[in-house]
């Protein structure tokens, strides 16, 4: 997070994380492609010549809220392949909130652990705190064949902690809900720690409000059961 | 470069901020100059009209420009001079916060300054102009009142040469440069941004690498402590073990010899035993001992210039008997001029008595074992490099114990030298022996600078060699 109080400013990093081909770069895509022109800016990716992330891929957002804060929102995606952990280790320093995107197909359960596993490691070899960082989590691809069921995810989010989005990333199902429940989550926590709200006059409802109609969300399409 | 200066040079190449948010601090750190300036030019050709990029500092990046009839003519005189420089530096004091805006200069042009925004920061600005818009006619009168010695008709004819815009025009054309250098915004912080990942996972990796490069060093360390400790406990052991040993063997000696008494044959078939398992039992203490020394390099080397013959005579004579009992032929070869050579005796005699003892042993009846000795050269441990001046011949003393018995094969030749490794692990029952021979006999040659080798072939027997070289001249 960084703070500009002269300019009113207020730059957050959001990362999306999960293994590989999980459809991180697709959430990206589809948050590009939804959102207002006048909010997003261009979708950068740095890729190999065979279309994988190589380093990651960056879609800033801005967003202007309350009484003129401008939110600048930095979405990054790390590179899912296993052997590309140093590259994961670096993207996650100073993230403010964590979108793991895992795959609904019940073959990719291990896949989906190992990377869950292996976030928590680099939390903690960064620094950060694995339980106080701000965490939603997709199940994307729900449109494949062989999918845990819609029953089973509901059942595994009662029992977690962390909101639990659904999602077919492809044709843009659910990103936005699962961007906008990450960035209230992100934004709760930031105000308990840095109490922004009074630093700026910012007025929470007002705020989230405000960000869920730039981001170009009609309606609070909340899936999720906590 | 030590680690330490490579990872400050890092650092400093990454700055960190900027890579954790992937911002752009400066225009500059992003954007080629050159690139900038050609742009710049090529937009000059194309509309006539001047352009400068700024930094958000204001200072100048690019620059494409020819100066104005109009802006020479007024240079000319005092007054004009002095408005024309003021209204250059309010323009380049102009940073338009909420989008692109019109200043006019007294001639009666315009200029368009246009904030360069990317990722919603403003990096610095872009300046259009002067340019004529096409709806002015006449020549203003901020123009005509400037200078008291003013031609009017000069500065009409100078102001017919300035080209002339549209407002919407003009608004389309800064739209574009913009949308232009925002190309070349993004390209070049993606270039920034891939160079800048480059080199923090190259950090990040070798940071992974010096974790573990530590962990293996203190895995190594606590080895050889290890190492150490074993030892140190095989000295205080052994050597505790031989005083209560020596007893065994003493008193059953002479319980054997009917000191104490006449013994049925019963009973002296027992002490007997009891005598020669107690004699084994020290032999193999003593090679413990002995192995031990070398490892750690405490074995003190008496070396004397010796006969070689002496050395295979002995060794002959020694082995005679059971070569006899055995029904083994044994026969001794020394080359011409062998000579002497400087050896430990006591040490180099154990070696070759344990080899002949070998040899005998795995030589069926029938069979012949042969002691020879041959002057030859010390082999190099060089690998040729420079061998010409780092590795003067010597000459060397090569003594060989070749037999006609069950030979070894090739895949066991290196590993018959390691301690306690026999080729069948079944062989020490049938043949005895502790294991400790070979690999006691190597590190004995190896003390003497010398070299031990097998030449061998399963059913074909098995040749050893071993090279002690003369002392250094030196």
């Amino acid at each position: 997070m960084q703070l500009d109080f002269k300019q009113r400013e207020l730059t957050i990093k959001l990362v999306y994380y999960g293994p590989a081909l999980s459809g991180k770069t697709t959430n990206l895509q589809a948050i590009h492609e939804l959102v207002s022109p006048e909010s997003r800016g261009r979708l950068m990716t740095l890729e190999t010549k065979d279309d994988r992330t190589l380093f990651f891929d960056l879609l800033p957002l801005t967003v202007m809220a309350g009484k003129g804060l401008q939110i600048r929102v930095k979405l990054f995606t790390v590179p899912g392949q296993v052997i590309h952990n140093a590259t994961r280790r670096l993207v996650l320093q100073g993230a403010d909130g964590i979108a793991f995107i895992a795959d609904s197909q019940k073959s990719e359960t291990n896949a989906n652990k190992a990377a869950f596993l292996n976030l928590r490691q680099n939390l903690t070899e960064n620094g950060l705190d694995a339980a106080k960082m701000p965490l939603v989590i997709q199940f994307n691809k729900r449109d494949m064949p062989e999918v845990r069921s819609d029953s089973e995810i509901d059942e595994m989010a009662r029992k977690g902690r962390e909101p639990v989005f659904k999602a077919i990333a492809l044709r843009g199902q659910g990103v936005i809900e699962t961007l906008v429940g990450l960035f209230e989550l992100t934004w709760r926590r930031l105000e308990k720690d840095h109490q922004l709200g009074q630093k700026f006059g910012v007025e929470e409802t007002q705020l989230l409000a405000d960000v869920r109609a730039k981001l170009g969300v009609k309606r609070v399409a909340r899936e999720a059961t906590r | 470069m030590s680690a330490a200066d490579a990872e400050a040079v890092l650092a400093d190449a990454l700055s960190a901020g900027s890579l954790e948010l992937g911002e752009v601090a400066r225009l500059e750190e992003v954007v080629d100059r050159r690139a900038l300036g050609e742009v710049c030019r090529s937009f000059f050709e194309l509309f006539s009209i001047p352009v400068r990029v700024f930094s958000s500092e204001g200072a100048l990046l690019a620059d494409a420009h020819e100066e104005q009839e109009i802006c020479r003519y007024v240079n000319t005189l005092g007054n004009g001079r002095r408005a024309c420089s003021k209204l250059v530096s309010e323009v380049k004091g102009i940073d338009p916060e909420a989008g692109a805006v019109t200043h006019p200069c007294f001639t009666g042009a315009e200029y368009r300054i246009v904030p360069i925004v990317y990722q919603g920061r403003r990096l610095g600005r872009f300046v259009v102009g002067p340019y004529m818009p096409a709806e002015r006619r006449e020549v203003p009168r901020s123009l005509l009142v400037l200078d008291a010695r003013l031609d009017g008709e000069a500065a009409r004819a100078a102001l017919q040469e300035m080209p002339r815009v549209r407002a919407e025009t003009i608004q389309r054309i800064g739209d574009h440069l913009a949308r232009v250098l925002d190309l070349i915004l993004f390209s070049g912080h993606r270039a920034f941004l891939t160079s800048n990942m480059h080199l923090a996972s190259v950090k990040e990796s070798f940071r992974e690498l010096v974790d573990k490069n530590t962990q293996l060093q203190q895995a190594v360390d606590r080895l050889r402590e290890l190492d150490r400790l074993k030892s140190n406990f095989l000295a205080t052991v052994s050597h505790e073990l031989r005083t209560p040993l020596t007893s065994i063997i003493g008193y059953s000696d002479m319980l054997g010899s009917g000191i104490g008494g006449e013994l049925t044959e019963e009973q002296a078939e027992f002490v007997e035993t009891i005598h020669g398992k107690g004699e084994h039992l020290l032999a193999l203490i003593t090679s413990l001992l002995d192995m031990n020394k070398l490892e750690q390099g405490t074995m003190r080397l008496h070396r004397e210039i010796m006969p070689a013959r002496a050395l295979i005579d002995d060794l002959q004579k020694t082995l005679a008997p059971s070569a006899a009992k055995k029904g083994v032929i044994l026969v001794t070869q020394v080359g011409e001029g062998t000579g002497t050579v400087f050896v430990d005796p006591v040490r180099i005699k154990q070696v070759l008595f344990n080899l002949a003892e070998n040899a005998l042993k795995f030589t069926p009846k029938g069979g012949t074992v042969r002691f020879t000795a041959n002057v030859t050269e010390a082999a190099s441990d060089d690998d040729g490099f420079g061998s010409v001046l780092l590795s003067v011949p010597r000459r060397a003393v090569e003594i060989g114990v070749i037999d006609s018995g069950i030979g070894i094969a090739p895949g066991e030749h290196d590993k018959i030298f390691d301690a306690f490794y026999q080729v069948d692990g079944s062989s020490t029952r049938e043949h005895g022996g502790t294991g400790l021979g070979l690999s006691i006999a190597k590190r004995i040659v190896e003390a003497h600078g010398g070299t031990i080798r097998v030449e061998s072939e399963v059913g074909k027997g098995a040749a050893f060699y071993l090279t002690i070289p003369d002392p250094d001249d030196a």
